[in-house]
């Protein structure tokens, strides 16, 4: 690849990333006040762009329309869309989460789920099936040149609305009333009520501020993509989510960072071949067992008695890996209970399962070798993301910001 | 001098750069009533959490009956002989009464998935003798939980009622130490009384019980030994009325003027 | 009305349970004869066969979600799983035609250790994470089935699956299904009701109410989850190798995410951690829609005349699914405001879900339960 290639690849994976941060703020700010993952989002975000992308229809811009009128109307879509989808999101909040606050965490998404489910359905009965079209006569056409590539002006546009709004976000969190009370709501609901904080306002606030960034976004991809489909938001939805969980929920800051880092991977990623990723899980295989036999010992022995707290336990331990399906069939089979060779053998046994099924994997993807890595297998790739993510490193890379009550 | 059931050694456990329990050393003799004083965030809890496993010991040890516990989970800390309450009821509400102390018992039965499945009768006898057991157990509160209320959701008991389901639930583990937090707590002084010749009667019938109380009533009336706590740090150790009247205890309850008061 | 309610549960509650169950499977042996004696169309069989596949499901998925509190959102990757077994090892494809019982253990086996290992990593996450990871995982599957087109042929599926042949007896027809389907049901609702009603159940149900008092019993909470994910990933394999057989033809679009949402709310609908309740909620989400596109297309077009309501019609022939699907998203929501617990609910499950405000619960219990005790406290 060239340079060149690399540094537009770069670009649309920060377009990109910008969209995912502004659907991303949505999710993790709700997720700040209410622990709740609003599931709906994604959808709020598609019916903010089918507001737009119909306001624009309904006006009838084409290519003859003069550019002041086409920028009025550019405006008019926009605060349309701004407020029926805002108002959407305060609706959602109003009439399917607030009833649910008392109850648990399961029964509030699952109403989250219901509501997404009925969006995004209605959406197709109201709009029929088919993508909604963007009149291509509002879409800014022309390209920038740096350093030898070529840049869409729309890129441009996107990178540095999203900036606006995401310093706006932070000015409004950070320095006003209302962010404060967010901030308060976020730590603890019911002092922050009793310090006179409107929470019920506060929340409702949050949505609203959440749906419209989402409008913004279904816009920005409505004219980045030029088309939008009822079911784009719950893949987008899902991939915001996923970088709101990759750099901390309820995190501000790490929502954009999460957001950027997705974006960019998946535009790099299309380079990757099938090979790469093999050989990715072969390193992996390997370095997981470093880390098993070298490092590991040191933490399983805390778990055990004092006196087997000895170098001699790791160096067993490491032993005792060639031999565990030896020792584990004798332990099964043993009324002694040696807690060394016990404790040992089991951890030995659990390793080699975890081993062999990562091993599996990789000859897994090196014998599937005629798959064809191409762009179908991308949303495969950010889902792996997603649940990597989740399994391994749950409070993300800049750490979550969530008052868990235990 | 009876054996030491459980022994804290020099625990420490810290949380951010507050250290919530800080080199801690105390012993449990078997068949006495321990109690833990203090003022709130002086790390009773803490303590509790480091001994059922809820938390890991950042250093130092827990030695039950001599083996050590520091890093088990509750679960395996439960199989070795200690059960808990906890201070904000943990019940299952949805779940009847005698089904809150049948879950009690888990780690005491043994039926698999395949005996469950195909009802084999060691299942059936284990499931008779469980439900005798816990009946009995229940019995141990003698007129709060009759047959009736049984089957009851545990969310429909009165408050005192549910924090003595909650310690009939922990005897189901048939435990050699019972932790009690704050066992009183939100009780009339007359329930509290009966709380109180409670928890002296299970002691009578040979449990060891480690409790954390606030009530001064029930810590003078039922402890044998008291530890007072303040800052995570144990600052008096003894019978129950030379700690009460330790200056450094009365000086972490009230300040230092308030003890120089008090003197 | 709530005394209207009162006097009719009254009445129900009354009866032994048994009862019901020989009434449940009574209706359920009789109904294939409607179709056998001429009284009621094949596609009404079908749609019978279908509720039963869904029927398998609900129970399974019940197990997960309304016994433990886990919300599992790829369920549907278990039934494919099951599903693609059986059209591999039975089907023209590889032309190969593996034994029914071979194939249905290992359909089930496959479907339980890919159950386990989805489990092994994500059962440790906050509730809300383990939804979001295995909705993930239900979309790595289906597409992976979608592109893996050396194995699975891809979005052609594959067709053409042999019928199954059990003890010699080659099993071709609807009314044939229903019953395997109809046994295959009676013998998991019995198995499961047992596992439910003993200590493992109990320890499933406190995992759902406070995961850290169960574990302060002795319960060891990866173990417990891992069993009901295992057990119910294994359920979905089964109906999904039936499934298979009874198509005749498979590929991906059956193995939508929107069908694991549909099972959800079979077990929102009929009460979660109810096995009868799962039962219903499948055949009152699966029969229901269809009822009424028939009632709209047919019989009242039959009764009043061709053009009955021609908007209606024309809007249930094409957009039938979406209102469906928008509607059972709707039924979702209202389930879990209005009545959390079910259509038919657990027993003791009803009475609390509807309490808001514990402190309020508290003093209304405190006066029904314990004024006596009060005064016999007064006179200590």
């Amino acid at each position: 690849m060239s340079p060149e290639h690399i540094f537009s690849l770069t670009i649309s994976g920060i377009t990109v990333g910008m969209i995912y941060a502004l659907i991303a703020l949505g999710y993790t700010m709700v997720y700040g006040v209410l622990q709740l993952i609003n599931f709906a989002h994604g959808e709020v975000f598609t019916v903010g762009g089918y507001i737009a992308a119909s306001t624009l229809i309904w006006a009838g811009v084409d290519g003859t329309t003069p550019l002041a009128v086409k920028i009025g109307y550019f405006g008019l879509a926009l605060l349309v869309s701004l407020v029926l989808t805002a108002a959407l999101g305060w609706l959602i909040e109003r009439l399917a989460y607030r009833p649910l606050r008392q109850q648990s965490r399961i029964i509030a998404l699952l109403a989250a789920i219901g509501t997404s489910i009925f969006l995004q359905n209605m959406l197709v009965i109201v709009f029929g099936p088919q993508p909604i079209i963007m009149p291509t006569a509002i879409v800014p056409t022309g390209f920038v040149e740096v350093f030898g590539a070529r840049i869409r002006v729309l890129q441009v546009i996107i990178i540095v609305v999203s900036l606006v709004l995401m310093a706006l976000l932070t000015w409004i969190v950070k320095g006003t009333r209302m962010g404060k009370a967010m901030r308060a709501t976020s730590q603890d609901r019911e002092a922050a009520e009793m310090m006179g904080i409107e929470t019920n306002l506060t929340i409702s606030f949050t949505f609203v501020m959440g749906s419209s960034l989402a409008a913004i976004g279904g816009f920005l991809v409505a004219m980045y993509y030029g088309s939008l489909q009822f079911n784009t938001g719950f893949l987008y939805g899902l991939k915001a989510f996923t970088a709101a969980v990759l750099g901390g929920i309820g995190n501000i800051p790490g929502a954009v960072v999460g957001s950027l880092i997705l974006g960019l991977a998946e535009n790099w990623g299309v380079g990757l071949t099938l090979e790469l990723l093999a050989w990715l899980f072969v390193l992996g295989v390997l370095v997981g067992l470093y880390f098993q036999l070298v490092r590991a010992p040191r933490r399983r022995v805390a778990h055990i008695a004092e006196e087997f707290r000895t170098p001699e336990y790791e160096s067993r331990v490491r032993n005792v890996y060639l031999f565990a399906p030896v020792l584990a069939v004798k332990t099964l089979f043993s009324e002694r209970t040696d807690a060394l060779v016990y404790v040992s053998a089991q951890h030995a046994v659990r390793l080699m399962l975890g081993n062999a099924i990562l091993a599996a994997v990789a000859i897994a993807f090196f014998m599937a070798g005629d798959i064809q890595f191409s762009s179908k297998w991308q949303h495969v790739i950010s889902f792996v993301v997603l649940m990597a993510i989740l399994m391994f490193r749950p409070s993300g890379i800049l750490g979550e910001n969530i008052v868990e009550k235990v | 001098m009876p054996d030491v059931i459980l022994e804290v050694r020099s625990a420490t456990k810290s949380f951010g750069g507050l250290k919530a329990v800080n080199n801690l050393s105390f012993d449990i003799y078997e068949g006495e009533i321990l109690s833990l004083l203090g003022p709130n965030g002086s790390g009773k809890t803490t303590t509790f959490n480091i001994i059922t496993g809820l938390y890991e010991p950042d250093s130092g040890d827990i030695l039950m009956q001599g083996e050590s516990i520091a890093g088990l989970d509750p679960g395996q800390i439960y199989a070795r002989g200690i059960s808990r309450t906890f201070q904000m009821l943990r019940l299952f509400s949805n779940m009847s009464v005698l089904e809150n102390v049948l879950v009690g018992m888990h780690g005491r039965t043994k039926a698999n998935v395949l005996d469950c499945m195909f009802r084999t009768p060691k299942m059936r006898r284990e499931e008779v003798q469980s439900v005798e057991r816990a009946r009995e157990i229940l019995a141990m509160f003698p007129g709060r939980f009759p047959l009736a209320r049984h089957m009851q959701p545990a969310a429909s008991l009165s408050y005192a009622n549910r924090r003595r389901l909650e310690i009939a639930r922990a005897l189901a583990g048939e435990p050699k130490l019972l932790l009690l937090d704050e066992p009183v707590a939100g009780m009339n002084p007359a329930e509290s009384l009966e709380v109180m010749q409670q928890i002296k009667d299970l002691r009578d019938r040979g449990y060891t019980i480690l409790m954390i109380e606030h009530d001064m009533k029930v810590i003078m009336g039922a402890s044998d030994r008291v530890i007072a706590m303040d800052h995570g740090v144990k600052i008096a150790e003894g019978a129950p009325l030379d700690v009460a009247n330790d200056p450094a205890v009365v000086e972490a309850y009230l300040g230092r003027r308030g003890a120089d008061a008090a003197s | 009305m709530a005394e209207m309610t009162a006097r009719v549960s009254g009445f129900f509650g009354r009866m032994p349970r048994w009862v019901y169950v020989v009434i449940a499977l009574a209706l359920a042996i009789a109904f294939p004869l409607l179709e056998q004696f001429g009284l009621m169309q094949t596609l009404w069989l079908r749609l019978g066969t279908r509720v039963l596949v869904y029927v398998l499901l609900a129970v399974g998925l019940n197990l997960v979600l309304g016994e433990t509190g886990l919300l599992h959102l790829g369920y549907v990757a278990f039934f494919a799983v099951g599903a693609y077994t059986t059209a591999i090892l039975s089907s023209p494809r590889f032309g190969i035609q593996w034994n029914f019982w071979v194939i249905v253990a290992l359909a089930m086996g496959l479907s339980m250790l890919f159950g386990f290992l989805i489990a092994v990593p994500t059962l440790r996450l906050r509730g809300d994470y383990l939804a979001i990871v295995t909705l993930a995982f239900g979309e790595i599957t289906r597409m992976t089935l979608n592109n893996w087109e050396t194995l699975t042929n891809g979005p052609g599926g594959i067709p053409g699956i042999y019928p199954p042949n059990i003890f010699g007896w080659t099993v071709d027809s609807p009314l044939e299904f229903f019953y395997v389907l109809l046994v295959a049901v009676v013998i998991v609702i019995y198995l499961l009701g047992n596992v439910k009603d003993s200590r493992i159940g109990r320890a499933w149900n406190a995992l759902r109410e406070d995961e850290i008092a169960a574990h302060h019993s002795g319960v060891r909470p990866m173990r417990a989850k891992m069993l009901a994910v295992v057990m119910s990933s294994g359920i979905a394999g089964l109906a999904g190798a039936i499934f298979a057989y009874y198509q005749q033809f498979i590929n991906p679009t059956y193995f939508l995410f929107m069908q694991s949402t549909i099972v959800v709310c079979m077990v929102v609908l009929g009460g979660m951690g109810s096995i009868p309740g799962a039962v219903l909620g499948a055949v009152v989400l699966d029969a229901t829609p269809e009822v009424i596109r028939q009632a709209f297309t047919t019989w009242l077009p039959g009764a009043f005349g061709r053009d009955f309501l021609p908007g209606v019609q024309s809007a249930l022939q094409t957009d039938f699914d979406r209102y469906r699907m928008a509607i059972f998203g709707l039924v979702i929501v209202l389930m879990v405001i209005f009545r959390p617990e079910g259509l038919l609910p657990n027993k003791l499950w009803k009475r609390e879900v509807h309490e808001e405000d514990p402190r309020e619960l508290e003093k209304t219990h405190q006066h029904l339960f314990d004024f006596e005790e009060g005064k016999q406290d007064l006179e200590v």
